[in-house]
């Protein structure tokens, strides 16, 4: 199960994820940062609340990611708790993403 | 004299535990449910719990989206035995033959449009899994795999 909340803060959307990153709650999770990116020009995903994250949720991030690149909108992945960080180190990911440790706004 | 079970005995009848899962998405809650209680009876720590909720949702999720599991009743079998500090799991399915050992590594360096579905997955089992091997039994994929202590 995944939750999410906005919040705009100096310029960027920062959308909160809390929950799991599985295969059930994937779509869900690329949804919500789509949208997000659709309607801001800077997005910030905080994942300091998110425990787990599998290749589906990866996947999920990395087509956001994709999206952003078509939109031309800047996002930020933030705060990975040490468990998730370990999964995008294994995958990665973090070579192609902009992962941050702390929030930019 | 009437033979009487041991402690010690007892111990080593509750290090297994089994349980099957159908073929849908809807059984990842279930799965990591039965991870965790499995993980905190034994006092495994969260690392361990992680691992092996993760690796063996990768193994999952091949079989329903490309195992031709999906929809299946009790399509997959899961067995995880605690051998010391270290976790044994047994993972078999009911799907068309696939040996995930096998299955070239990702090209990690390369876009996202040019990898291969599902090859993320069974490269996160390759990172956390030991002595991961595959058999085919009859109708099942049998995969063996252990997690270090």
């Amino acid at each position: 199960m995944i939750q999410h909340t906005e919040e705009i803060r100096a310029g960027w959307c920062v959308v909160a994820v809390r929950g799991r990153a599985d295969a059930e709650a994937a779509d869900e999770l690329e949804e919500a940062l789509k949208a997000a990116l659709k309607q801001n020009s800077k997005v910030a995903a905080d994942f300091s609340g998110l425990d787990y994250i599998s290749s589906a949720g990866l996947r999920a991030v990395l087509q956001a990611a994709r999206a952003a690149q078509t939109l031309e909108a800047e996002f930020a992945i933030c705060r990975l708790s040490p468990s998730v960080k370990k999964v995008f180190d294994m995958s990665r990911l973090h070579q192609i993403l902009r992962v941050h440790g702390e929030l930019p706004c | 004299m009437k033979a009487r079970r041991s402690v010690w005995h007892n111990q080593a009848i509750q290090s297994e535990t089994k349980f099957a899962l159908d073929g849908s998405l809807k059984q990842l809650e279930r799965l990591t449910d039965e991870v965790a209680r499995f993980c905190s009876e034994r006092s495994l720590g969260d690392d361990m719990k992680f691992d092996l909720d993760l690796a063996l949702e990768e193994l999952f999720v091949n079989s329903v989206r490309h195992g031709g599991c999906d929809g299946m009743e009790e399509a997959v079998e899961i067995r995880l035995r605690a051998d010391g500090t270290s976790v044994l799991v047994e993972f078999s399915d009911r799907g068309v033959p696939f040996d995930p050992t096998s299955a070239p590594p990702p090209n990690l360096d390369a876009p996202a449009e040019e990898r291969q579905p599902g090859g993320l997955g069974i490269h996160l089992v390759r990172q956390m899994m030991r002595d991961f091997k595959y058999r085919r039994e009859g109708d099942r994929n049998q995969i063996s795999m252990r997690r270090e202590g």
